[in-house]
Parts: C-alpha cells; sequence; structure tokens
C-alpha cells in the first residue's frame, strides 16, 4: 500500500467518523459544526475523486453558505432544545426507526452492489460530443446544453423556494424587508471585513463563473460566491437587505430562469427543439444565459439566507 | 519533492484529525467553532498540496472558494450569539 492510498483511507474513515458524529451528536450546534466541517473535509474527497466541479460546490455550500443558514436554524432552536433533550420515545418508536433506517441503508447498499460493472454511463458520449457547443468543461456541457431543462427546471425551484420562505412572513410585513436589520460597529472587525473582502470576492465570483466554460466552475458557485458578498455586507450593517417588493429585485430573480426559458422557446424557431441551441451560436448563448443565472442565483441565495420579510418598508 | 509533499500532506491531515477531538469534546460553542475555523484553514493547505501531488491546477480554485467562505459559518455564530443577548445590537 503506497502513502497516498493509505491517506486516502485514513480521509475517508475520518469524513465517516466525523458524519457518525454529526448524526449521534444530542446537542444542535455542535451538530452543526460538524456537519460543516464534514463539508469542508468532503471537497478534499471530491478533489481526490477528479470531481473538482462537486468539490466548489461543496465548499461554496457545505463548508460556506450551508453552515451559516443551519447555525441560524440552531440558534433559533435554541430555547427549545433543553425541553426536547429530556424527551424520550417509547421503545416501540425507537427500534422502529432503527429498523426503518436500517431497512433504507440495506437497500441503498444493494443498489450500489449490484450495479453492473462496468456501471452504466454516458460519460462516453457526453466527451464524444464535447466540441458541438464549443466549451471544454464537459460537466458545464451537461449542464447547460444536454442536460438544460433539468437545469432550468432547478433554477424554478430555488425561486419557488424563495417563494415558500417568503410566505412565511405575516400579511402586515409582506413586500418588506428580510430578517432583522443588522447593525454593527461602523470600525470594528466585522464592518472592516465586509469592507475589504467583497471586491476580492466579487472578481473571485465572476472569475469562477467564467472559468466554467472550459475548466471546473460554473454559474452556480460563482453566484454562492457572490451571494456569500452580499450577505456579508448585509450582516455588517453596511446595506439594508432590499424590499421583497422591489421591481428591480424580482427582475434579477426571473431573469436567469425567464432568459432561459426565452432561449429554450426560440430554439423552436431557429434551432431544431425546444432548448436546442443553433450550433453556430452555442457558445455565446450558453454563456448569455449563465450571466443571467449567476445573477439570479446570487440573489435568490442571499435572500434565502436573508430569511423571510420581518420588517415593512422603511423599518 | 512528491513524495516530500505527499508527506507534508499526511501531516497536515493528521493535525486537522486532531482538530476534530476539539470539535467532539467541545465543551463551549467557541470551542467548537475556532476548531471548525482551524480546519478550514488546514483545509485549505491540504487542497493546495493535494492540487500539486496529483497535477490538478483547478483545485487552486477550490482552496480559493474555501478562503473566502469558510469565514462565514464564524460571522454568523458571532452574529447569532450576539442577537440572543439580552442587550441585542448585533456588534460584532
Amino acid at each position: 500500500m503506497t502513502v497516498a492510498s493509505a491517506l486516502e483511507m485514513a480521509l475517508a474513515a475520518v469524513v465517516l467518523g466525523v458524519a457518525t458524529w454529526t448524526i449521534a451528536a444530542r446537542e444542535t450546534f455542535a451538530a452543526v459544526v460538524g456537519f460543516v466541517t464534514y463539508g469542508l473535509l468532503l471537497a478534499l474527497i471530491w478533489v481526490r475523486l477528479d470531481a473538482v466541479d462537486v468539490a466548489l460546490v461543496e465548499a461554496a455550500i457545505g463548508g460556506g453558505l450551508g453552515g451559516v443558514l443551519l447555525l441560524g436554524a440552531a440558534a433559533r432552536l435554541r430555547v427549545t432544545e433543553t425541553p426536547t433533550a429530556t424527551e424520550r420515545p417509547s421503545a416501540t418508536v425507537r427500534v422502529g426507526a432503527a429498523l426503518l433506517s436500517a431497512a433504507v441503508a440495506a437497500a441503498l447498499a444493494t443498489g450500489v452492489i449490484l450495479l453492473p460493472d462496468p456501471a452504466p454511463t454516458l460519460a462516453p458520449a457526453a466527451a464524444a460530443n464535447a466540441t458541438a457547443t464549443g466549451l471544454g468543461n464537459p460537466v458545464t456541457n451537461v449542464l447547460m446544453a444536454f442536460r438544460a431543462m433539468d437545469t432550468m427546471l432547478e433554477k424554478v425551484v430555488l425561486l419557488l423556494a424563495l417563494v415558500g420562505v417568503w410566505s412565511l412572513a405575516p400579511d402586515r410585513l409582506w413586500g418588506g424587508h428580510p430578517g432583522p436589520r443588522h447593525r454593527a460597529d461602523p470600525l470594528g472587525t466585522l464592518a472592516f471585513l465586509a469592507r475589504l473582502l467583497p471586491p476580492v470576492g466579487i472578481v473571485v465570483g465572476i472569475y469562477v463563473f467564467w472559468t466554467g466554460k472550459d475548466h471546473p466552475g460554473g454559474a452556480f458557485q460563482g453566484g454562492t460566491i457572490l451571494a456569500a458578498m452580499w450577505l456579508l455586507v448585509m450582516m455588517a450593517g453596511i446595506a439594508d437587505a432590499p424590499q421583497v417588493s422591489s421591481r428591480r429585485l424580482r427582475i434579477v430573480l426571473i431573469a436567469g430562469p425567464g432568459i432561459f426559458l426565452a432561449v429554450g422557446l426560440a430554439g423552436f424557431a431557429i434551432g431544431s427543439a425546444f432548448l436546442a441551441y443553433p450550433v453556430a451560436y452555442a457558445k455565446p448563448l450558453i454563456l448569455g444565459i449563465e450571466v443571467a443565472m449567476t445573477l439570479t442565483i446570487a440573489a435568490t441565495l442571499g435572500l434565502l439566507l436573508a430569511g423571510a420579510p420581518e420588517r415593512s418598508a422603511g423599518q | 519533492m512528491i513524495e516530500f509533499m505527499t508527506t507534508v500532506l499526511g501531516f497536515i491531515l493528521a493535525m486537522l484529525a486532531l482538530g476534530l477531538v476539539r470539535i467532539l469534546r467541545g465543551p463551549a460553542d467557541a470551542d467548537r467553532m475556532m476548531a471548525a475555523q482551524l480546519i478550514g484553514t488546514g483545509g485549505i493547505a491540504a487542497l493546495l498540496l493535494l492540487g500539486t501531488v496529483t497535477a490538478v491546477p483547478a483545485t487552486v480554485d477550490v482552496a480559493l472558494t474555501l478562503a473566502l467562505l469558510a469565514t462565514f459559518a464564524s460571522i454568523a455564530f458571532v452574529k447569532k450569539g450576539r442577537a440572543n443577548a439580552p442587550d441585542s445590537t448585533g456588534d460584532a
């Protein structure tokens, strides 16, 4: 066994250990920190598996924004934690839950073990047709051309999730500002960081989106970084979250799926089918859609984390 | 050189595993959060070394993303921790 494979085994064992501990942890906050760490370590594993695109998402969501969301949830649930921790479900419920979990795990394991060898894959077909779009990154090819329908619908799902979060607002606050008004010491560390980091982060976000056409990266990863920078500015109280009734904001929110859908419908006229790009214009069309999607993803993720409207206009 | 870097990578991963002990044992929330930050920083180093050892240059972008976003959990932690305090001004 070489040093490298020994390291891989050790890393996999550590990640499994962290995962088990995160599930078993009684305290919500401890479990959240365990989960963030799990995301960080998982990014290493994805890199080792040559799935750098996935590693980027894991680093941005698992290690970054997901942690913020879960920490917020843990802080909100803290008051209810003590009563919940003292509750003990009956033996029947516990045995039933254990049996159900074991059955699901066994079914998944059987599914993986029974896969034919080599496993069915469309990867060679995707690689063979890579030149059709003029993009060098096969993952972007699949997401934006070969399975464009899925990607478009995913963006609609993000919008639905945002509508779901907004709908938690009481009627009188509908259309107001999401989340509390953050205030921070204008000369403090957080305000300093919120002025220092976003210029760098915005450049990195645009770079990650742009490099996605030929190398690992793309609209989702770039948009997540932009969303994080926006959140930082909001959390430091430098800029307030916009009113959810703002027309400009709503145009940004629907720009991504809207332009995607428009190009898809135009496929009937200029291409051969819905979402079929004419070969000569495939690359500029895909990049155009991705620019709009990056903005939409940044705005949607930022607002999802900002939460439901909690203040009426002007407050 | 590759052997040397693999060894250093192993050392950093061992340090990350040590950091995990603090997350597992706590006892305070802040201890856990700081350990997660340490693992974030170590993870960036491990990614950069891994990218060089395996000759996958795009790994640098993952390290860059992690460097930008790993601090966010701490920021949220500080904000949420203060938001629950009686004098809820949200200073950080």
